[in-house]
């Protein structure tokens, strides 16, 4: 009877083997002693390749939202698609002017006889063709090709100015005359954005916020509070976790240009909600403590990036452009890995 | 389709972190290529996704190396000083940690064959034998023996540079 070899032990454990085989190799096993210790040898050789393996890990991170990488793989389609056009519309381009050529190039050496034998009769001929080629293309091409550029330029440009509309004056929401044309008119773009639950959750974020003294703060949710180190805190605002739900937390600082910017811990969901609310209608949580009336720090055309860590998430919003917002919360990442 | 694209993130994105990192040896760059992967992933929307995500993550951390070595080229010309680094271990200097203990399992790995490294890898991201092989041009056959190879000489390498065993277990 053969002894089972090595490499098939390893696939035996690795589960790398078809029914039969395993069932072949059981029963060998459960006869030969030999076996079963080079079997119990490669097993132990397998836990301690994965435990060093284990050691070569990154420091684990916030993954980024789903969302996002949606949104990009969307852009890099349509960018891709603009390029598949570009290269046609130059190869048409490539393709007409040799063609011109090759067509000039033909006509010259077809005109150079004739004008080498008799100019009176070819000029004559040239000229009129071109006068009645000119003539025929000015009234009807021109409209043609002009229309459609016209009605392009005009539907394209205000279909991009009511998205930002639409934002303000859904955050607003006071001013219908606004209202009416940007509602009619623009996608949903950047509404759309982030995935909005929509359950009774909502209710709960309305008027449940504590603001906090930064040290009170930190005493009550130790090294977890978001932040930026360096940049002082304006405020700090938390919205205590019940049966054992972590807590959501705001902090605002501000940077030495002026901005305030919000740094968001907490719950994924309650994050996305809380970032989602934040575009549709009302900014970050206020320091209001029933949440009745509501003042409004946060511009709501602010910026926001987020990342997501298990049912964890971090966010920053801010009047910054995105590649900021991104730095930031680079930066802000790291911080909280290293904790 | 795209649901089970974003099941496979939710699943498999700290696998594919921590493939790339073990090429690339930078844990923000491992990232970086992790999402680009994905990215592509929606866009090409594969029929094997799993398997695909890894392959395309091969091919970025290969490309990724390959810039590497040219950018080491430019700078060593540059330098026109030819001693600046022994390059045994393509990245070794660009490591964040400097943990030994770390650096110890780097070093040792380095030391397989690209092949035996890249079966290795691929099987602690918990890849399938048939996905390995499928991936690798290997038989399916194979696998096992190059598996059995490359975790005898991990080890090996391993226990090599670290005589004293269970010293590590002795400091931590």
């Amino acid at each position: 009877m053969r002894h089972i070899p090595e490499d098939e032990l390893h696939a035996y454990l690795d589960q790398g083997l078809s029914r039969s085989q395993c069932v072949e190799i059981e029963s060998h096993l459960a006869a030969c002693a030999a076996c079963q210790a080079s079997r119990d040898g490669i097993a132990a050789l397998r836990d301690r390749t994965t435990a060093l393996l284990a050691r070569l890990s990154p420091p684990r991170s916030f993954p980024t939202p789903f969302e996002t990488l949606r949104r990009r793989a969307d852009l890099q389609v349509s960018a891709r698609r603009r390029r598949v056009h570009l290269v046609a519309w130059a190869a048409s381009i490539v393709a007409a002017v040799a063609f011109g050529w090759t067509a000039s190039h033909l006509t010259s050496q077809a005109s150079t006889a004739p004008i080498a034998s008799g100019i009176p009769a070819a000029t004559p001929a040239a000229v009129s063709r071109q006068a009645v080629v000119s003539d025929s293309r000015t009234p009807t091409a021109t409209p043609a090709i002009l229309r459609p550029m016209a009605s392009d330029s005009t539907r394209a440009r205000p279909s991009r100015r009511p998205t930002r509309l639409t934002i303000r004056s859904a955050a607003a929401a006071e001013s219908p005359a606004s209202l009416v044309p940007a509602v009619s008119a623009a996608p949903e773009l950047e509404l759309t954005s982030i995935d909005i639950p929509q359950t009774a959750h909502e209710f709960e974020l309305d008027g449940m916020w504590r603001t906090m003294s930064w040290a009170g703060a930190q005493e009550e949710n130790g090294d977890k509070l978001p932040h930026i180190d360096g940049l002082p805190i304006v405020q700090v605002q938390v919205q205590a976790g019940e049966q054992g739900r972590q807590p959501l937390m705001v902090v605002a600082q501000q940077l030495s240009s002026g901005e305030v910017i919000r740094t968001i811990e907490g719950p994924a969901q309650d994050v996305s909600h809380l970032l989602a609310r934040r575009t549709m209608s009302d900014p970050v949580p206020t320091a209001s403590p029933v949440g009745s009336s509501r003042p409004n720090p946060v511009s709501p055309v602010d910026g926001s990036m987020a990342m997501q860590r298990g049912d964890r998430m971090i966010a920053i919003t801010g009047a910054l452009p995105p590649d900021s917002l991104l730095a930031m919360i680079r930066r802000l990442n790291a911080e909280m890995r290293s904790k | 389709m795209t649901d089970e694209l974003e099941q496979l993130y939710q699943t498999t994105y700290t696998a594919v972190v921590r493939f790339l990192y073990r090429k690339v040896w930078d844990a923000e760059r491992a990232e970086d290529l992790a999402q680009e992967v994905f990215v592509r992933a929606l866009a090409h929307k594969p029929e094997k996704p799993r398997a695909w995500v890894f392959a395309v993550a091969a091919n970025l951390a290969r490309d990724e190396a390959r810039a590497a070595v040219r950018r080491k080229r430019h700078l060593t010309l540059l330098k026109a000083d030819p001693v600046a680094q022994p390059t045994v271990a393509p990245a070794a200097d660009t490591m964040v940690e400097h943990d030994e203990r770390v650096a110890s399992v780097h070093e040792a790995l380095i030391t397989l064959t690209a092949r035996d490294r890249e079966i290795l890898l691929l099987w602690d991201a918990g890849l399938s034998y048939p996905e390995i092989a499928g991936q690798t041009g290997l038989a399916v056959g194979a696998v096992g023996t190059t598996l059995a190879r490359a975790r005898r000489r991990l080890v090996e390498a391993h226990d090599r540079q670290n005589p004293s065993k269970g010293n590590h277990a002795a400091h931590s």
